[in-house]
């Protein structure tokens, strides 16, 4: 009898621990079951002659509008045979009215602006332009009024003064803005490597580090 | 020695008690183990999926306060409805690109729209195929904690595809062609408003537009979807 009563609850113990087991590898492998790659195909496209239609595309560097659609950035470059090209940045309403320059450069031709596409603050208060020098990126800020920043300062060259906040990593690009007045730009060290993504602020100049990179 | 008592026949309760312990572990091993966070939006996840407007309200993102826009209902009635006016009809698809950060919307074999946009950051973005299930024209979302804290309200034209994870328009940041929600999809506010008026919500017995989140995409049609959750 004891032997029997030793086995029943031997049983017991057994089934108890399998069918947990079992239970336990019906979660995990129903959670933690992974798909093959799928690849999604639907029928094949094959376009005959395609009617052109309205469509929505980046903008070139030429114009950039906000966000919002109210505001466009407009950059005229003009060249001549002097080897320099003039550059006038003017902001208008987002239909083109009421345009106003606000910046005017010469460069040499071996330089050049760009006007990325975030080149607006979510408020439409600020915009930036980067101008190109070889691998260097000049990062400008500037007030969408054309106002400037303070009797000395037309705009803020936010690569300048990152370079006196950190003289040891390069700013490599600003890529828009995380919030109203927030600058988002990523620099790169030394040795070419990616290294830490900052705030630049607008108008106050904080140069703020940040734990994540963009 | 005494004997102990005899069982009863059948061993009922030999074989009720190893069942009942199964059930007991998968039931809470499956409400416990949770891979997929099924909320973008930590706060309003299942409590602000309809129509709100707040005109007065003040908005915080990452640590800073935020004015959202002016919502008027009566202003959207005059603005037509340009995206794929011209193009043949056909079924709508949204394919979102996470490599690349761009959003392509066709109308048949017709490519309507093309745009960058911000996927998920702090919270991924589901990879798979979904359907967008309500269209709500504003609303509030809300998440975070600490330093992450964000409380945004009048997020424009939101398109809903998977629980509280959507596409709409971004008025606090202006970062798009990189990474920055908490798992939605953000779009510059013109082209997440002319998305929405094109964009379909179910009707009748038809599902709402598709739309295809893609580890990689190759227009006009191939999606690649590692490890999608549906």
């Amino acid at each position: 009898m004891n032997t029997i009563q030793y086995s029943l609850n031997l049983k017991t113990i057994i089934l108890s621990v399998m069918g947990i087991v079992t239970s336990l590898s019906l979660v995990i492998g129903m959670k933690y079951y992974q798909s093959q790659a799928r690849v999604v195909l639907a029928t094949p496209i094959i376009l005959d002659n395609p009617t052109p239609t309205k469509i929505l595309e980046l903008e070139t560097s030429l114009s950039q509008i906000s966000s919002d659609g109210t505001k466009k950035l407009i950059m005229k470059t003009t060249s001549n045979e002097g080897g320099v090209n003039k550059y006038a940045l003017s902001v208008s309403d987002g239909s083109g009215a009421n345009e106003q320059i606000v910046f005017e450069k010469t460069l040499d031709i071996k330089k050049n602006i760009t006007i990325p596409f975030n080149t607006w603050s979510p408020d439409n208060k600020y915009f930036f332009i980067q101008e190109h020098e070889g691998e260097k990126n000049i990062v400008l800020a500037f007030k969408a009024s054309g106002e400037p920043f303070n009797t000395e300062e037309k705009y803020l060259n936010v690569t300048d003064l990152f370079e006196k906040y950190d003289n040891k990593n390069n700013l490599n690009e600003a890529t828009g803005w995380a919030s109203q007045n927030l600058i988002i730009f990523n620099t790169t060290t030394q040795d070419n490597i990616k290294g830490p993504s900052y705030w630049f602020e607008v108008p106050s100049k904080a140069i703020i580090p940040l734990s994540i990179q963009f | 020695m005494r004997n102990k008592p005899k069982l009863k026949k059948g061993n009922f309760w030999f074989i009720l008690i190893p069942l009942l312990a199964s059930l007991v572990v998968f039931v809470i091993g499956n409400r416990l183990i949770k891979l997929h966070t099924s909320c973008a939006n930590s706060l309003t996840c299942k409590t602000d999926l309809t129509l709100k407007i707040d005109n007065n309200a003040i908005g915080i993102f990452e640590g800073h306060k935020v004015i959202p826009p002016k919502i008027y209902l009566a202003h959207d009635n005059i603005k037509p409805s340009i995206l794929g006016a011209n193009a043949p009809s056909g079924k709508k698809h949204i394919y979102i690109n996470l490599a690349t950060q761009t959003l392509y919307a066709y109308q048949g074999n017709k490519q309507i729209m093309k745009t960058v946009i911000s996927s998920g950051k702090w919270g991924r973005t589901p990879v798979g195929n979904f359907n967008i299930w309500t269209k709500v024209r504003s609303t509030r979302m809300a998440g975070g904690s600490g330093d992450d804290a964000y409380d945004l309200p009048n997020v424009p034209h939101v398109m809903y595809f998977y629980n509280d994870f959507g596409v709409h328009g971004a008025y606090w940041h202006n970062n798009f062609g990189h990474e920055m929600s908490h798992g939605c999809i953000n779009m510059r506010l013109i082209d997440a408003e002319d998305l929405y008026s094109w964009a379909e919500a179910p009707k009748a017995n038809q599902k709402g537009t598709l739309v295809s989140i893609c580890d990689e995409f190759t227009a006009p049609n191939l999606c690649i979807q590692k490890g999608p959750i549906n």
